[in-house]
């Protein structure tokens, strides 16, 4: 006769073992799709250089800068950027509702193990993937753009660590807001105010110091500031020691928020979910 | 003492449906107004299902067979009654629960598309926290019992569908649960890969003793695996026993649809005709009748076509249960 | 039935069959809102540290990008959608539907899709380019002004032309699905004067991508600066690269004939 009850290992390692086995499968899922990243990865890196373009004319045209900050400066920046922009990519709305519809979800509400793990897992195997193709682009751009780039070891450090939180971060706020579909089918409008309201706040259309300075004052109270800005401003900017720890802790401070907010909006939907659909 | 392994009593689900017209004025008054249908998919079910036992839910669709399932996996929360399945109440889903029960759908995958079983089965070992050496062995052990040695290394989406459920049962069963609800697991497919996939079940449950939940309306489903039948129609029990009972009733009858080539004149001496369509006619007949009758509709009649085939279940409902039937 | 026949009932269709969606409205209003309060933020931006952009004033940029999601408009409603559904075809080898039809396969398959709520972009461009051209002032003059609607079908034509040519590689290359996103991106480039580009991007918006010829030529019209040499180079990149494209369509379409048996 067989044994029905097999022993299991604790769970902060059976946790690990799962994202080390999710990540290894997204990652020979995605290099599947080699050629595909490419494609989709040129079509955005034109946004980044369109920005650079524009601020390195308008600095050329004001006698070298802009508030001080060069040609060279906005190249670096913007070619960072590429990199944290490859993090921030998470769970669209879309593909929340696409779940739903197609009972995927309920499918993972069988297993035992948070659907998040899933996707947080899922997404940052891919990120490995995204890193490594994102090296050809960014010596191609560094080559035709010249940046200004001298970081010391601890910016470096600072930097890798800071664009998994930037990760974290995104990933749980867009997680929380794919719960939104458990309510409306209208989820994505939300999704695009979100969106627009971090391209304009969080770095990503231009560096921060380039706002009026009442948008600063807001960009400083909202999460987008630290997903994009502060992981760029670590590795090029000239931070000191105390900003350097101070945004890790803004970062650990939002994760926590998020975590939360998942937390509680996914309780809710999944109530919501298993009185209708199932 | 009951150690049942699932407990129903009273169970019920009411789903509120929007009911609407077609039209522009009642397109409009349902902005301000929404009129809903209440719709009783499971109104009020009760039984008791022992460890070991393989039950075969039966009856049409819609009948609220699917939703049972789910209310007793935990993806459904009932409206009324309760249900317990090894002690534990489904909709909260907790860990252990769900580490011991298994749900398959058929047509519905939860594999990785585009990549081999394998890698599905990995992920698997993981979420359920099998160590790697019985993962391992079981995994190997169900391999060889539904033969997919071969298929486990392409990606699923290269698999037919037969061959997808199949690997789709193995990732079901690698944390060796000890219930298994399958909702018509062998939907869509052809009939020699039923066959298998009954004879797995069977094979499975003997070797194991793993309790089975099985919805399906085919009556070949059923009468292949369960000694013991719930026949459902319109969310409440209509029978729950043996299926030596039932199944006297279905094998007593056949149908046979046939196909003429001009015209069909009163069939009515062959047998009882139940469904008539221009040149189409199905007629059922007492199955110890159905050489005869069929010899005599080739002899007599110009015949296109025809098939002969066990009653539907509805039509087994409707025969056996046709007072209790208020449609 | 002739191309513009053809291209009218299908508009038709494809019209009474999204009016339907009336919510999609309200959904494409908000975002062709949420772009355009983009573009104009960014334009904000630039100017308050600048007076001038290579030598564009603000009201200038303004019509630039005004004409920039006006052209979007019009691609995004007649050109892309027919495209993207070839290009679903190829893949899932349903186009011999379309090649059965008596009508000629380039024209049929370019104007079965429409998208009607796009339009909302056309709209919108051209609000702002009316904006633009009041803060402007000065009189236009009827010579800009059919330069202008010159340079525009040019360049629709030059656009159109592109994408079908892209699609047409899906007859060899299966899988092109984040073409669009591609697309999208290099569109953005439309935004500013491509004068401002280093000249390596410069030729690739101009002769690989046409969105020079689509959105900065027109603009160039409407602000005064076009010169006739550019626009006669438009015409005659516009014709080279429709014939060809009319060229490179049969020989896919021979080539995917032959194969399919």
């Amino acid at each position: 006769m067989s044994t029905f009850s097999v022993a299991q290992p604790g769970r902060p390692r059976a946790l690990v073992d799962f994202y080390l086995t999710a990540m290894r499968t997204a990652v020979q899922a995605q290099l599947q799709y080699r050629v595909n990243n490419y494609f989709w990865m040129l079509g955005w890196v034109a946004e980044p250089v369109i920005y650079l373009v524009v601020w390195t004319t308008v600095a050329e045209q004001s006698g070298g800068s802009v508030d001080g900050n060069t040609a060279g400066y906005f190249a670096a920046y913007y070619i960072v950027w590429t990199l944290v922009r490859n993090m921030n990519f998470g769970l669209s709305t879309y593909a929340w509702e696409w779940r739903i519809r197609e009972g995927i979800l309920s499918g993972q509400l069988l297993r035992p193990l948070h659907p998040i793990h899933y996707d947080l897992a899922f997404f940052a195997g891919w990120k490995f993937v995204a890193i490594f193709l994102w090296i050809p682009i960014a010596v191609a751009l560094s080559l035709l753009f010249e940046p200004t780039l001298d970081p010391s070891v601890l910016e470096i450090v600072v930097f890798a660590v800071a664009i998994w939180g930037a990760y974290l971060i995104r990933s749980l706020n867009l997680w929380a807001l794919g719960t939104v579909n458990f309510w409306t089918t209208r989820g994505a409008a939300l999704s695009e105010l979100y969106i627009v309201v971090e391209l304009l706040l969080s770095g990503r259309l231009v560096p921060l110091q380039l706002l009026p300075a009442w948008a600063q004052t807001l960009a400083g109270l909202l999460p987008f500031k630290w997903t994009f800005y502060f992981p760029i401003e670590a590795l090029i900017g000239d931070l000191s020691r105390a900003e350097l720890a101070k945004g890790l802790a803004m970062q650990v401070f939002w994760t926590a928020v998020g975590t939360a907010l998942v937390a509680v909006m996914w309780r809710r939907g999944i109530r919501r979910y298993s009185a209708v659909n199932g | 003492m009951t150690d049942a392994v699932v407990l129903v009593d009273d169970l019920r689900k009411l789903f509120d449906v929007p009911e609407r017209e077609a039209g522009l004025r009642a397109a409009t008054k349902s902005l301000v107004r929404r009129k809903t249908r209440e719709v009783r998919a499971v109104d009020g079910i009760s039984f008791e299902i022992a460890p070991g036992e393989i039950v075969g839910f039966l009856g049409p669709n819609g009948a609220g067979k699917t939703t049972t399932l789910k209310m007793l996996s935990g993806l459904l929360y009932p409206t009324d009654g309760e249900a317990r399945v090894l002690g534990h109440v489904p909709s909260k889903r907790e860990r252990e629960f769900l580490s011991r029960i298994t749900l398959v759908m058929g047509n519905r995958n939860q594999l990785q598309w585009d990549l081999p079983a394998l890698d599905s089965f990995e992920l698997n070992r993981a979420i359920y926290r099998l160590p790697q050496v019985d993962f391992r062995a079981i995994r190997d052990e169900l391999i060889e019992l539904l033969d997919v040695g071969d298929l486990v290394r392409k990606p699923v989406r290269n698999l037919s569908l037969g061959e997808r459920m199949k690997v789709e049962i193995v990732g079901a069963l690698l944390h060796r649960p000890r219930v298994l609800f399958l909702d018509e697991p062998t939907i869509g497919l052809d009939v020699t890969m039923q066959k298998r996939i009954r004879s797995f079940i069977a094979a499975y449950n003997e070797r194991h003793g793993a309790t089975v939940l099985l919805t399906s309306h085919y009556m070949a489903d059923v009468q292949a695996l369960c000694r013991r039948v719930i026949v459902i129609h319109h969310g409440r029990i209509l029978y729950d026993g043996p299926l030596v009972g039932l199944a006297d009733t279905v094998a007593a009858w056949k149908t046979i649809a046939v196909v003429l080539e001009n015209g069909a004149g009163d069939l009515s001496g062959f047998g009882e005709v139940i469904h008539r369509d221009g040149d189409v006619v199905t007629l059922r007949v007492p199955k110890e009748q159905t050489a005869r009758v069929t010899a005599r509709l080739l002899a007599e009649y110009e015949v296109v076509d025809l098939n002969v085939e066990d009653p539907p279940i509805e039509d087994v409902i409707e025969l056996v249960f046709a007072q209790e039937d208020d449609s | 039935m002739n191309a513009l026949g053809i291209a009218w009932l299908h508009f038709r269709l494809g019209a009474m069959n999204e009016l339907q969606y009336r919510a999609n409205l309200v959904i494409q209003v908000f975002q062709s809102l949420l772009q355009l309060g983009i573009g104009l933020v960014m334009l904000a931006l630039v100017y308050s540290h600048t007076t001038n952009l290579n030598g564009w004033s603000q009201p200038e940029l303004l019509a630039v990008l005004g004409i920039q999601i006006l052209m979007g408009g019009v691609i995004r409603t007649a050109i892309q959608p027919n495209m993207t559904r070839l290009m679903e075809e190829v893949q899932d080898g349903k186009l011999d539907h379309a090649l059965a039809k008596p009508v000629d396969s380039q024209v049929l398959i370019s104007v079965r899709e429409v998208r009607i709520w796009q339009a909302v972009d056309l709209v919108t461009g051209a609000v702002v380019l009316g904006v633009a051209l009041v803060r402007l002032g000065g009189d236009l003059g009827m010579l800009n002004v059919l330069a202008f609607a010159a340079a525009l079908v040019l360049g629709a034509v030059m656009i159109y032309s592109f994408w079908l040519v892209l699609t047409t590689a899906a007859f060899w290359v299966v899988r092109m699905d984040n073409v669009l996103d591609l697309f999208d991106g290099v569109y953005q480039t439309g935004r500013w004067p491509v004068g401002i580009y280093p000249s390596w991007l410069r030729f690739g918006v101009t002769f690989l991508v046409p969105v020079a010829f689509a959105v900065t030529v027109p603009a160039e019209a409407v602000t005064s600066r076009l010169e006739w040499q550019t626009l006669l180079l438009a015409a005659i990149f516009a014709v080279a690269l429709f014939t060809f494209t009319r060229w490179f369509w049969r020989f896919g379409l021979r080539n995917y004939t032959g194969a399919s048996a």
